[in-house]
Formats: structure tokens, C-alpha cells, sequence
């Protein structure tokens, strides 16, 4: 048979070490099941969403309320891009917690960041689509905070906006950003992503010369493992799909400045962000605080002692604690400001 | 650089025509990406006769969003959008609130609770001959 990329992806045997639950917590390749849905929901979608300010809104409406079975496929993408912020960021501590990162891998763990960026752009750009009165104050927040950038913020604004203010270019580049640019460079990462795991040996182990471990599984294993997984995140996506419809709200009269909007909460894996702009300076608190996070994890596996080979294949190795513990803090505090973002406002 | 073989010399030149292109391309891209599509702009509103405005009144003008006071003094507009990040603010029984970071202004705009710094914008007014009051945000 000739080799496929599934066949790639999907070797005759596997170390058994490599695909145990508790290690991996399968997070990456719910991540990617989570993304086929996305696309395939999206697509869907796009039969019937208008992006211009004035049927945005109403043509949502008519998915959810109109269109046969439309209600639950707005729900599920709804929900996966949920998800995948979650699956994705709990990928990510595994990587840190686990010490996995080290080299040859460090050049996919960059792969991953740069998949957990887009994946949060095009979640926000998602949540701009709706052009209701329940976006509008983070589609005001989130662009007035690009303006106070020093020296391209203006520009990077117009870029962005389309315009001095947010409007129909607004909504177009975001619509185009959403189901076309960030889209196709997503799909070009985690072909590459996917493909580094297998190219750089497999999920993180020692080598058999430090710790040898002869039970493998076969690929028909792995599959099974793979297809419960997806079985598991449906279920899930369904469910949260009845119980919890995604949010809609009355859309914009006139144009975005002039509503008066139903929410100003920002989306929740904003909130942290919305409650320290709430402390001062805009530019150091929207901006710059969470680029410094972002460049911490960047660096995580180029200024901290590094796992020794040995500890791989294992939580919390003692050899990368101090990428751990500035882990962890990073996320109690983001998970902290999150939930003090969520607290009704004295 | 008296080292410089020839066949470096051309893969010096090679690359660097490369990401010259490369850098102008992405300076084009980026030009091509500014242009505002919907630059004229509203900045001037017509409220209507100065009557409908008498000595004490507040009028709250949505489509700018700004309040109009009637004073003693005079007309004041004041700006509704805050000066932090630009949500529209609800008044309230001492002033202004942000609903979005909790800045909170005084009747006059005054900044009382931050993150808000700067003062609300007050606009400029102008009555016309015939007695029609306009509002200008630039």
C-alpha cells in the first residue's frame, strides 16, 4: 500500500508509553477533531450568514431560529471554538508540566503558540461576526486599544478597521480574516504541527538507552483510541449544544458608536484582560502585559533549565520545574483575573 | 571580505534580492490594506430650533452620543464616550458611568473614578442665524 499522510501519522506500532490517556490527555488531537468541525460547521454557516452591518445579525437569526437543524450547527461551532481555546490551552500545560518541549520538538512547540494565537483570533473575529448588541463594546474596546500602540497603532488601526471607526469594511475584513485568512494559515500550521510530532520521534520519551519499554500498540489501537476521543467530544458538543445555546442579542440599529449595547463584558477568555484595563494605562495593561505572557512562553524553551532526557515521558520532571512554576503562576493569576472579571461590577 | 568567493558574492545578492522583494511586496500589501473605505465622516449635527431646548434642560443627542445642558451659561455638549476605551457612558445621579472599566465622570466630565484620565470632550456649539443649533465633533 502506498503510504498516506494518515499512514504518517499512523505508524504500523507505537511505544504504548506514548499514547497513555494520563500522559497526553489526547488534548492535541481533540484540538484538531475540534477544527475539522469548526470547518465543516463554518462552511455550513456560510450558506446563509450576510456579512454587512445591517443583515449580519438577522441572517444569524435565521440560522438559528429558520434553517433546519441551523440552531445546532451554529451551537456546535459555537461550542468547539469554545473548546478548542480550552483543549488547546490544556495542550499547552501538558507540553510545560511534562517538560516535552525540549529540543528536537522546540520548533513545534513554536508551531503550537502560533496555532493557540490564531485559534484566539479566530475566535474573537468569530465573535465579531454576530454584529449585535452583545459585541459591540469588545469590538469598540478591542480596536480603540490597537489605536493606543505608540508610533503604528494608527496605522494598524486603519489597517484592521477599515476606516476611522468600525463599519461595513470593519465587518468585511474581519469576515474575510475569519473564513479565509486566518483559516488557511491554521490549516497550513497543523498539517505542519501534525507532521513534526511524527518527524521528531513521537510524543516526548527518553530513549530506550535511559528508560527501555518494549510494549507497543498497533495502529488499529491508536485509531480506536483517536475514534473514542472524537466519540467523547461530539457527545459533549451535543450536549452543551441543547443545554447552552450560543449567545445572540438585538442587532445594531444604527451604526456601532450609537446603540446602546446589551453587554459590555468582554468574551470570556477576554474577561482577564477587561478587568486589568479596569487598573489603568490601556496600552500597558491590554497590550503590553499580554505580549510579555505570550513572549514568556515563547521563551520558556530557550532561558529555563532544560528537561533532562532521562525525566521525559513524565509529569512535573524536577529538571524543568522552573518553567513550571512560572507556568502555573501565569495561569492562577489569568484564571484569577478571569473570574474577578466575571463578578458583577460594584 | 577579500574571502568573498564569487559563488558567495552571487548567493549574497541572490538572497538579498530576495527579501528586498520580499520586504517591498509586504510594505505593498500593507498600503493596500489602509485605505479607508468610508472616510467622510459625520462631524456636524443640526439639533434643530434653540426652543426646543429651554433653560434647564438635558437632552441626551444618541447619534453622537452626547448630552446637551442648558444652563444658566449657556449650551454645553458634553461627549458621551469615554475617554479610556471609548464605551458609551450612562449617566447616573452624581454624573457619568462607563459600563465597560468602571470610570466614572462628574456633571462638568471630570474624571472621578478611573482608569479614565483625560476629561470628557466637550463640543463645540454654534447657533445659526436662523436659530437652529449645531453640534460639531471635529
Amino acid at each position: 500500500m502506498r503510504p498516506s499522510f494518515f499512514h504518517h501519522l499512523h505508524p504500523p506500532t507505537i511505544p504504548t508509553a506514548q499514547s497513555r490517556w494520563r500522559y497526553t490527555l489526547g488534548a492535541g488531537g481533540t484540538a484538531i477533531f475540534l477544527m475539522l468541525v469548526l470547518v465543516i460547521t463554518g462552511a455550513l454557516e456560510m450558506f446563509y450568514y450576510i456579512p454587512t452591518p445591517a443583515e449580519a445579525a438577522l441572517s444569524i437569526q435565521t440560522i438559528t431560529y429558520l434553517v433546519p437543524f441551523g440552531g445546532l450547527v451554529r451551537n456546535i461551532h459555537f461550542w468547539s471554538a469554545q473548546l478548542l481555546i480550552v483543549v488547546s490551552a490544556v495542550h499547552l500545560l501538558r507540553v510545560v508540566f511534562t517538560g516535552a518541549y525540549i529540543p528536537p520538538r522546540r520548533f513545534n512547540y513554536l508551531l503550537g503558540l502560533a496555532l493557540f494565537l490564531i485559534s484566539i483570533f479566530l475566535n474573537f473575529t468569530g465573535y465579531i461576526l454576530r454584529w449585535d448588541t452583545g459585541i459591540q463594546w469588545a469590538l469598540v474596546v478591542g480596536t480603540n486599544l490597537i489605536k493606543t500602540i505608540p508610533f503604528f497603532g494608527n496605522n494598524l488601526y486603519t489597517i484592521l478597521i477599515g476606516g476611522s471607526e468600525p463599519g461595513s469594511p470593519t465587518l468585511i475584513r474581519f469576515y474575510t480574516w475569519h473564513v479565509f485568512g486566518l483559516m488557511i494559515i491554521s490549516a497550513i500550521l497543523i498539517g505542519w504541527h501534525a507532521f513534526r510530532v511524527r518527524r521528531d520521534g513521537g510524543i516526548a520519551l527518553p530513549p530506550p538507552s535511559l528508560r527501555a519499554d518494549p510494549n507497543r500498540i498497533s495502529r488499529f489501537e491508536l485509531v480506536r483510541r483517536e475514534t473514542l476521543a472524537m466519540i467523547l467530544t461530539s457527545a459533549a458538543l451535543i450536549i452543551l449544544s441543547i443545554f447552552s445555546p450560543a449567545p445572540i442579542a438585538a442587532p445594531i440599529r444604527l451604526s456601532v458608536l450609537q446603540s446602546v449595547p446589551e453587554s459590555a463584558a468582554a468574551p470570556w477568555f477576554f474577561l482577564w484582560v477587561q478587568q486589568m484595563l479596569k487598573w489603568g494605562d490601556p496600552f500597558l495593561f491590554g497590550i503590553l502585559v499580554p505580549v510579555i505572557i505570550l513572549l514568556i512562553l515563547v521563551l520558556i524553551p530557550y532561558i529555563f533549565p532544560k528537561t533532562l532526557e532521562s525525566e521525559l515521558g513524565r509529569w512535573f520532571p524536577k529538571s524543568n520545574r522552573l518553567a513550571q512554576i512560572t507556568l502555573a503562576i501565569i495561569t492562577l493569576l489569568i484564571i484569577f483575573f478571569t473570574i474577578l472579571g466575571s463578578l458583577p461590577t460594584s | 571580505m577579500t574571502d568573498l568567493s564569487r559563488r558567495d558574492f552571487l548567493k549574497l545578492t541572490r538572497d538579498g534580492f530576495l527579501y528586498l522583494s520580499g520586504a517591498l511586496a509586504f510594505g505593498g500589501l500593507l498600503r493596500f490594506l489602509s485605505h479607508e473605505t468610508n472616510s467622510a465622516r459625520k462631524t456636524e449635527f443640526d439639533l434643530g430650533f434653540v426652543d426646543k431646548y429651554p433653560l434647564g434642560s438635558r437632552a441626551s443627542i444618541s447619534e453622537i452620543p452626547a448630552l446637551l445642558i442648558h444652563t444658566d451659561s449657556g449650551f454645553t455638549a458634553l461627549s458621551l464616550t469615554c475617554t479610556h476605551l471609548g464605551c458609551t457612558l450612562k449617566p447616573n445621579e452624581t454624573g457619568f458611568a462607563c459600563p465597560c472599566h468602571n470610570s466614572s465622570f462628574d456633571a462638568e466630565g471630570k474624571v472621578t473614578h478611573g482608569p479614565a484620565v483625560k476629561p470628557l470632550k466637550a463640543l463645540r456649539i454654534e447657533i445659526t442665524d436662523e436659530g437652529n443649533l449645531k453640534v460639531f465633533t471635529a
